[in-house]
């Protein structure tokens, strides 16, 4: 027998699935395409591979989301990694090892989000602009400290996170129970609250600059460790390999039906966003299409999955 | 008194343009008298006829922007305008022209596929033109590969190395473009009703406001201004390749916003962007001179950008 509150928890977690069937929908379709062209996929190992290749994607969907749930958004996403991976691949040779690579990306990333935070939540500037003209700081510096693909990640780290082992996967899972436990916090249901309605959250006692100040630091974190992990995959840093993931991340979480208005859609959509596209492009790899029909195919998948639901609507409007 | 009165106004919707209007005037003052040559009226002529490219593509911008959107496939149009106008130009067509208006009419046709699904369809502007970006990206790898492509257009070569009275033709093409562009926003009926759908989107599609066709409109407008400007940067580059373009999406946004245009819709003026995008330039210019590397020539100009922000692109309602 389920107490009202735990009622209660379900049925609003029930209810921020709507919207999503469209996309939960195509995911499942893709998935079954996917393991039906490549049964090999079930394997242990195969899905570890797959994960990984997943990964990156999915830590910058959700940095994007945190972002976008409080009304805001990061045009810098992936400059970040980069400068994340050029930060991990040239500090991991220092003296401190991987501990010190791992607290010069805390830094950054608490550093950087910080700046934005301050910028957008203290100086109520668009973050669309602040961003975007922190896209062209953080790519600069990237390329003054490495100019061209170098450094060293340490094998064993490379081997750990990017390796044989399924660590992507748990550490997908890690990140998912973090994220609920974040969001049983006062910063963690501010951040919707501050999204959907500052003036509101602001009344009701949510401190609206240190919800959002948090959300930046947490997602420029997030953005930071993503290029640790892309570092780690390639072995080295790379002063451009974040670039395309920018796109990704919006796009990914824009198909999980995250809003640009703040406030709207859920983490879990965003996740799925990133795995439909990830799915995607390895299906498509799969089937041998060119390059070119991968780029129109997730242009036109996009477009069809957000559209789904919006002339359902105006049919039913119609009606 | 009416003057008067008319005057403040004035100064007050576009306060935020003229900020930007007199630090160009400063950057431009102070630059002549440090750096030699830079208040020639040579390379000033070439700094504005650069700043044309970004002021095409921001009138479209900026009319996306007014009407509440935002157009990210500006850089895909100009790079497909860039790449399309070779492949079409035939020794048939001895002027050139005929080649010329089948890439608008591309342009404008992208434009046109924007504008259905953001105006009809009720798709999100930022995820349909980003969309429509990439899937541009695929098909111009399928048409150019990675191979630059030159073009001989005689009107083209006329837009690029013409001077009339001492002024490029470029400028001029930009000026009449800013012109009409201006008349259209704030002088007619079609153009204010920009401005309430992009103030109050619901408030405007109860008063009546055929806030789906306008809509449409405006990203058709902004597929045929990058078609332009992406003609004007293949007149100055000679060839197009992909990845021509890719620059200025980002200087686009920048110099709307610079220009004190407000992001989120319903407020601003082109005549913001055009010292917006004089501005990018300049400062681009500025950092050429110093001689810094890639890295910091783009720390520069973020900075740059950020630091300005206090003082063009502040919005309350946020």
């Amino acid at each position: 027998m389920l107490g009202q509150g735990a009622r209660l928890y379900w049925a609003i977690q029930w209810r921020r699935n709507e919207g999503l069937g469209a996309l939960f929908l195509v995911l499942v379709v893709f998935a079954v395409i996917y393991a039906g062209l490549f049964p090999g996929i079930l394997a242990v190992g195969a899905m570890a591979k797959f994960v990984q290749g997943w990964f990156p994607t999915a830590m910058v969907a959700a940095a994007e989301t945190i972002v976008m749930l409080t009304g805001g958004i990061d045009l810098s996403v992936g400059p970040m990694v980069s400068l994340g991976s050029v930060v991990a691949a040239s500090t991991m040779q220092g003296p401190l090892g991987i501990l010190g690579g791992v607290l010069a990306l805390l830094a950054l990333g608490t550093g950087v989000g910080a700046i934005v935070g301050a910028f957008v939540a203290i100086g109520r500037y668009p973050a669309i602009i602040v961003t975007l003209a922190l896209s062209f700081v953080l790519r600069g510096v990237a390329l003054l400290i490495m100019p061209r693909p170098g450094g060293f990640v340490p094998p064993s780290l490379s081997e750990f996170l990017a390796g044989s082992h399924p660590t992507a996967a748990f550490l997908l899972v890690l990140l998912i129970i973090l994220w609920k436990l974040y969001q049983a916090t006062p910063l963690g249901i501010g951040l919707i609250a501050v999204g959907d309605n500052a003036e509101g959250a602001y009344r009701s006692g949510v401190s609206v600059t240190t919800v959002r100040m948090s959300a930046y630091i947490l997602s420029a974190n997030l953005q930071a460790f993503t290029g640790l992990y892309v570092a780690a995959q390639t072995g080295s840093g790379d002063p451009l390999i974040g670039e395309p993931l920018t796109l990704a991340a919006i796009a990914a979480a824009v198909l999980g039906g995250v809003g640009f208005l703040g406030g709207q859609g859920a983490m879990r959509g965003a996740l799925a966003g990133s795995l439909l596209m990830s799915i995607l492009i390895n299906v498509m790899f799969f089937m041998g299409l060119p390059l070119v029909a991968q780029y129109v195919v997730q242009g036109l998948i996009i477009v069809a999955t957000v559209s789904l639901p919006l002339i359902r609507t105006s049919l039913r409007r119609a009606s | 008194m009416n003057a008067v009165l008319r005057l403040r106004r004035f100064a007050t919707t576009y306060s935020r343009s003229l900020v930007a209007y007199a630090i160009v005037a400063i950057l431009w003052i102070v630059a002549s008298l440090l750096i030699g040559g830079f208040g020639a009226y040579a390379h000033l002529r070439y700094i504005v006829e650069l700043a044309a490219v970004i002021g095409l593509v921001g009138i479209g911008q900026t009319i996306a922007v007014i009407g509440g959107g935002i157009d990210l496939s500006v850089s895909a149009i100009i790079t497909v305008t860039a790449i399309i106008l070779p492949l079409v130009t035939f020794d048939v067509d001895a002027t050139g022209l005929g080649a010329i208006g089948l890439a608008l009419l591309v342009a404008a046709g992208i434009g046109a596929v924007n504008g259905l699904g953001i105006g009809y369809l009720g798709l999100p502007p930022l995820i349909m033109t980003l969309a429509m970006a990439t899937i541009l990206q695929g098909l111009l790898i399928l048409i150019a590969g990675g191979s630059a492509i030159s073009v001989t257009n005689p009107s083209l070569d006329w837009l690029g190395s013409t001077h009339v009275l001492t002024i490029s033709v470029s400028i001029i093409l930009w000026l009449v473009a800013a012109a009409v562009c201006l008349f259209w926003l704030h002088g007619t009926r079609s153009g204010s009703l920009i401005f309430a759908i992009g103030a109050n989107p619901v408030v405007s599609r109860l008063s009546g406001v055929p806030i789906r066709r306008l809509t449409a409109a405006t990203y058709v407008v902004s597929g045929l201004c990058a078609g332009l400007a992406g003609l004007l940067l293949l007149s100055m580059n000679g060839q197009g390749y992909v990845g021509i373009g890719d620059p200025y999406l980002l200087f686009s946004i920048a110099a709307v916003v610079l220009g004190g245009t407000s992001i989120l819709g319903g407020q601003g003026s082109y005549l913001g962007t055009i010292a917006g995008a004089v501005l990018l330039v300049t400062m681009t210019a500025l950092i050429t001179v110093v001689n810094a590397s890639e890295g910091w020539r783009s720390v520069i100009l973020g900075c740059l950008i950020l630091a300005m922000l206090p003082l063009s692109g502040r919005d309350q309602s946020r």
